[in-house]
């Protein structure tokens, strides 16, 4: 049976891996007392040996949290840029009013990295060396994150991604990356599995871009259908380059229950005409991810075809019948409406189905550090070992998007993952995955790498 | 995933935006476009002889007159206002949409000054950072240290836009604002410098592209002053009249084109393809540094190259035999409406979504929480890059804008044309392959705006 997050409890004894020393984020204990105690120790210690740092010690309980938000203000990522940037505002504006981090504001040092991955790594760099960061915090591209991570690692600055993808999870990266505020693209693809098979049919064609973002699709999803019993019966990789699809579509095979469709890019609403038009009114079913049509109103005249297709959401765009407390004041927090667009122009959508990582990372920089003691660029390998000992989030105004399993072996977080229909031009919750349908064996274990 | 705003190129880039446009019907609207271009050449043949003046008409509406001083006053104010943005450039916020030097340079002043310059009026006049300096800096030495000779012209300001255009479009991030401040410092001192030893008038003249630059959209605008008297008339007027001319104008204009249509060119599926880049999964600015110059270099050359060889073509057809100087010299300044419009079509979008971040700056530019413009709780939007509606509105402006521009060229060229060649028969003869050549340059314009986008 599946879980949803909204009508059963998470049971917050379930560890995908479990350990002995983890906190739960939410709730201090005695173990964060100890830590804090030994942390303000260690300082003391470290400050009196180190006379530039002993100063800065002796004023820095007053001064800012400085966290380094490494947002894609130009460039491709620009329009998830400005969603992150106006999700973390409201995030660190909460924190703030809840009192700070370890009784200090927060402050953030906004970079633009271009989304450019050498960009990336140059403003990584900034804000260890010149800005005076604690962590440095909130990529989503997935190149920029790869480029900017050796960097954060040799600079030793926690580096806290939010950008879905396995690099984290797949051990390419290092001890200073964490993504422990979104899921990663692998579990997200796989957990669509028993849904599709399921309730939409067994016989799946999929279409995709014929790059990396295309192909991780492809693989983890014929993986996972094929563990289901379904079948993958043809696979068609579309050239980035292309702008029309008409000759794409004869090759869909007849028996097809469903297709799986993750097209991106300025082709992307083609797409949907012209596949509503290659099918008419007998179509199977269609399930894609809502990553090719975040920030696009559905309501547009064009898009009619999407009607009744499925959409995997990583957070549902409109407010649904279920909605829980939590998702009502991050949504006021944000300035985001009941339909997922700004509170400033109904047409202006969010990009609701990822943002939420910012806010949910946030809060976990600030539960890590308070269970940490953290007090300064000292701390920063207490940091995250606190946030490496982390397991179960529960749904809450922290996690407005559902509870959460951490995996501090692997650096990355588990959660729901939802499932809506296209119902008179909303997207209606379908049906929520449990955690469990996302977890996959770790790749990696960070924690025996030393800092 | 991938949803676009460039920038400061930003142009149309806007890739949701952009996939709306792919489902209007831009083929029949680009049809239409080109047509009207056509049109406009075949009417002037057909139409009896007119002068230019005739064609762009325009009238005295009076005297309007600032005094000079106040004009300087202006100017050292906004010297004032530059010398700030680049401490606020150093020092302020590292948010680019947040830090007044990048928004008051890259969007108030580069995106937007160009457009009020080249339709309404002589906006330069008072925003020239430069100007207040120049009596000053001209008593102080009353003769320059160095010489730069009439016959030198505009080049040095060929240069220097070149220079700029690269930096514009190929460097990593010409938005960062530490960045823009070192390098709009280093240009300080370089102008201040060149008006010192080469003297002020003569540096703004030839060297200071911007003033170059400013100049020659100036001749576009809709309203000019003639003397005493404020003169109003069709975009264009005043290239009726001729222009007074400086070596290397010619070039000068034909870099603004080129340079306009690679910004554009630059964005399209077609060029990342061409150089082997992904356009679902570019890489970076930074991944792209060497390809752009060299586009940047190769367009210029090539829209060089092609005009030259079609006013001289369309000057041996009539048996003309003018020397290829006088040809640039005459004709160029007729594409002057073609790089505004470029210029204008192409920052259209992102001045909607990045003017929005200017004024939410204007509302407490101290950052001491006033809410000077009543938009404390205002959200940038770009939620009409999200609808196909408002789309269509946009994508169908920039066109008008593309059009409208070429049209005007077309207009220039034929009164060129006639005044050379001395009647419409000869004129249009000669003047045919430059015809042909402004229509193909709408079909590119408006394929430029219709064309997926990535990057």
């Amino acid at each position: 049976m599946k879980k949803t997050i909204h009508d059963t409890p998470v049971d917050n004894t379930q560890t995908m891996n479990k350990g002995d020393d983890r906190i739960d984020a939410s709730r201090p204990s005695r173990r964060k007392a100890i830590k804090t105690l030994a942390a303000t120790t260690a300082l003391a210690a470290t400050a009196s040996s180190m006379p530039l740092f002993g100063r800065y010690g002796q004023v820095q309980s007053s001064e800012p949290i400085k966290i380094g938000f490494q947002v894609h203000r130009t460039g491709i990522g620009a329009a998830y840029g400005r969603w992150y940037d106006r999700t973390t505002k409201a995030a660190v504006k909460k924190i703030n009013d809840e009192g700070g981090i370890n009784g200090r504001p927060v402050e953030i040092v906004a970079e633009d990295d271009g989304t450019d991955p050498k960009r990336g790594a140059e403003v990584v760099e900034k804000m260890a060396t010149q800005h005076g960061c604690d962590i440095a915090f909130g990529t989503l591209f997935s190149h920029v994150v790869i480029g900017s991570a050796p960097r954060a690692g040799e600079l030793k600055i926690p580096y806290f991604v939010v950008s879905e993808g396995h690099h984290v999870a797949s051990g390419m990266l290092n001890r200073y990356t964490l993504q422990p505020g979104i899921t990663d693209v692998k579990s997200q693809v796989q957990a669509m599995a028993p849904f599709v098979n399921s309730t939409l049919g067994k016989k799946v064609t999929m279409i995709y871009p014929d790059f990396a973002f295309g192909h991780d699709h492809r693989d983890y999803f014929s993986a996972a259908v094929e563990a289901q019993g379904g079948e993958v019966v043809a696979k068609i990789a579309i050239p980035p380059t292309e702008s029309s699809f008409t000759k794409y579509f004869p090759k869909i095979p007849r028996n097809t229950d469903v297709i799986y469709h993750v097209m991106v890019g300025p082709a992307v609403l083609t797409f949907v005409k012209e596949m509503g038009e290659f099918f008419g009114n007998s179509r199977p079913e269609i399930f894609g991810f809502i990553d090719s049509l975040e920030a696009v109103d559905l309501a547009s005249p064009g898009l009619e075809f999407l009607e009744g297709t499925y959409f995997w959401e990583g957070n549902p765009r409109y407010a649904q019948a279920n909605q829980s407390e939590y998702d009502k004041a991050y949504r006021a927090a944000v300035g985001v409406d009941a339909n997922g667009a700004s509170l400033s122009d109904s047409k202006d959508v969010a990009t609701y189905a990822h943002m939420f990582g910012c806010w949910e990372t946030l809060h976990i920089v600030k539960a890590g550090m308070e269970a940490s003691g953290y007090a300064g660029a000292g701390d920063r390998s207490k940091l995250i070992e606190a946030v490496e000992s982390m397991t179960s989030m529960p749904h809450s105004f922290a996690h407005p998007q559902g509870a959460k399993e951490f995996n501090g072996k692997t650096h990355q977080t588990f959660g729901h993952q939802y499932i809506t229909k296209v119902t008179n031009g909303k997207l209606v919750l379908a049906h929520t995955t449990s955690i469990e349908d996302t977890y996959y064996p770790d790749e990696v274990d960070y924690t025996t790498q030393s800092f | 995933m991938g949803i676009t705003t460039a920038w400061p190129n930003a142009a149309a880039a806007h890739a949701t935006g952009q996939s709306f446009v792919a489902l209007l019907p831009t083929g029949p609207y680009m049809a239409v476009g080109v047509a009207t271009v056509a049109l406009s050449i075949m009417l002037l043949w057909f139409l009896p002889q007119r002068s230019a003046s005739a064609l762009l008409p325009h009238r005295n509406i009076g005297r309007v007159a600032a005094a000079p001083a106040l004009r300087n006053l202006s100017s050292l104010l906004m010297f004032l206002a530059l010398c700030g943005g680049i401490a606020a450039g150093l020092n302020g916020t590292r948010d680019p949409l947040e830090n007044g030097l990048v928004l008051g340079f890259w969007v108030a002043f580069w995106m937007a000054a160009p457009m009020v310059q080249g339709y309404l009026f002589d906006l330069w006049g008072w925003l020239s950072p430069w100007r207040w300096a120049a009596q000053p800096l001209g008593t102080l030495a009353a003769r320059p240290v160095l010489p730069l000779p009439r016959h030198v012209g505009v080049w040095p300001a060929v240069a220097l836009l070149l220079g700029f255009s690269a930096f514009t479009l190929a460097d990593p991030a010409p938005d960062d604002p530490a960045r823009l401040a070192a390098v709009i410092s280093a240009y300080m001192i370089v102008t201040f410098a060149g008006m010192t030893l080469f003297g002020p008038r003569r540096w703004l003249r030839q060297a200071e592209f911007f003033s170059v630059l400013m100049a020659q959209f100036g001749r576009l605008s809709v309203l000019a002053r003639r003397g005493a008297r404020v003169r109003a008339g069709w975009p264009g007027w005043q290239l009726g009249n001729g222009v007074a001319f400086l070596p290397g104008i010619p070039v000068f204009t034909l870099v603004l084109l080129g340079t306009g249509s690679f910004d554009g060119f630059n964005e399209t599926f077609v060029w990342l393809d061409l150089i082997g880049v992904n356009p679902l999964a570019f890489p970076g600015r930074s991944a792209v540094v060497v390809p752009v110059i060299l586009g940047l270099a190769g367009a210029n050359l090539l829209l060089v190259g092609l005009f030259l060889v079609m006013i001289v073509t369309g000057d041996r057809l009539v048996g003309g035999g003018l020397p290829a100087n006088r040809l640039l010299a005459l004709f160029a300044p007729t594409i002057l409406p073609i790089a505004l419009a470029y210029h204008m079509a192409h920052y259209l979008p992102s001045l909607l979504v990045d003017g929005q971040y200017v004024l939410v700056a204007l509302n407490d530019p101290l950052g001491t929480g006033a809410n000077l413009l009543g938009l404390a709780d205002y959200y940038v939007t770009t939620g009409f890059f999200n609808h196909r509606e408002t789309m269509r509105v946009i994508w169908l402006s920039q066109a008008a804008v593309i059009v409208f521009g070429h049209v005007i060229a077309v207009i220039l060229a034929h009164a060129a044309a006639v005044q050379l060649y001395g009647n419409v028969s000869r004129a249009f003869r000669a003047g045919l392959p430059l015809a042909v050549f402004m229509v193909l340059y709408t079909w590119l314009g408006l394929w430029l705006l219709a064309a997926p986008k990535g990057g």
